[in-house]
């Protein structure tokens, strides 16, 4: 296998700035099928029927919450792989784990909302406005879960294995995952709750 | 070792989202409508585009020609998606 160490670990083979481009790629699907969640609930935001419309049960305080919640989160997994490109392991897992803590509180904020809504009455099932924005939002959330069990995995993989040309990779991957998902939920933010509310 | 650890460019890159995300809550304020969606298109483009550049290294490899055109490729699909069906459903344009 070539090394190349001029590279930064994570790009230091061809496997591995193949890898990252691809996970670019993935991306880029991932905006499409985002995209299609946005537009479901654009054409379906008026048809609130005999349930709640948007301004009726979004809350500002645990949207701020969650928005600061997760811009701080992408912060954090920046600065981990900055500390990555130091080879500072311990610094990395360090702002590693409090990226998944705040992740964790983000999950935990959306999951106390979606109890309050269901609780006012909002399910699922009571309008079509509803449906596509627990789907919206549901997928951004599994996104989010399956984040945090990928971050745990690689953890234990830098613990284990140290920092490597392929754990360096992984981590690499993992925060442009994360960072993606932010930039997800500037756009619910701005365009399901903020445009609900205004 | 606090320097190193805290690049100014990440904490730049943090603090006007942070500032960004306040901004957009004046659409909150009784301020014309026509205005608001101006405001809040602006406050998520730019927000996004400091997490590619700035924290997710968008232009950093040789590649950079390739990802870009990349992510506005996914970027035309998705507004041609969302604009298309709103112009349909939403907008009435389909007599």
């Amino acid at each position: 296998m070539k090394i190349d160490a001029t590279q930064p670990l994570e790009y230091g083979t061809d496997e591995n700035r193949y890898k990252v481009f691809g996970f670019w790629l993935f991306l880029g699907a991932e905006i499409a099928l985002f995209a299609t969640l946005f537009t479901t609930y654009f054409i379906l935001v008026n048809r609130y029927a005999n349930g709640p419309s948007g301004a009726e049960i979004f809350e500002i305080g645990p949207v701020l919450v969650e928005t600061f919640l997760l811009l701080t989160s992408s912060f954090t997994i920046g600065l981990a792989v900055h500390s990555m490109r130091l080879g500072l392991k311990k610094q990395m897992m360090i702002f590693l784990i409090i990226t998944l803590l705040l992740g964790a509180a983000f999950l935990g904020v959306e999951i106390y909302e979606f109890f309050t809504y269901v609780h006012e009455g909002a399910t699922l099932s009571t309008s079509a406005f509803l449906s596509s924005l627990f789907l919206l939002l549901g997928t951004h959330g599994a996104h989010v879960t399956f984040g945090l069990l990928w971050g745990i995995a690689i953890l234990i993989q830098l613990r284990k294995h140290g920092l490597n040309h392929r754990t360096a990779n992984k981590s690499f991957i993992f925060s442009l995952y994360w960072h993606f998902l932010d930039v997800v939920w500037i756009f619910i933010f701005s365009f399901v709750y903020l445009k609900g509310l205004m | 070792m606090m320097k190193q650890l805290f690049p100014v460019k990440h904490v730049v890159g943090y603090v006007s989202s942070l500032v960004l995300t306040a901004l957009a809550l004046v659409v909150l304020m009784d301020i014309p409508s026509a205005a608001k969606m101006g405001i809040l298109v602006v406050t998520a483009v730019i927000q996004s585009s400091l997490q590619l550049v700035l924290f997710m290294h968008i232009g950093e490899t040789d590649e950079k020609k390739s990802l870009y055109i990349n992510i506005a490729y996914a970027l035309f699909v998705a507004l041609v998606t969302i604009l298309g069906s709103l112009f349909i459903f939403v907008w009435g344009w389909y007599a």
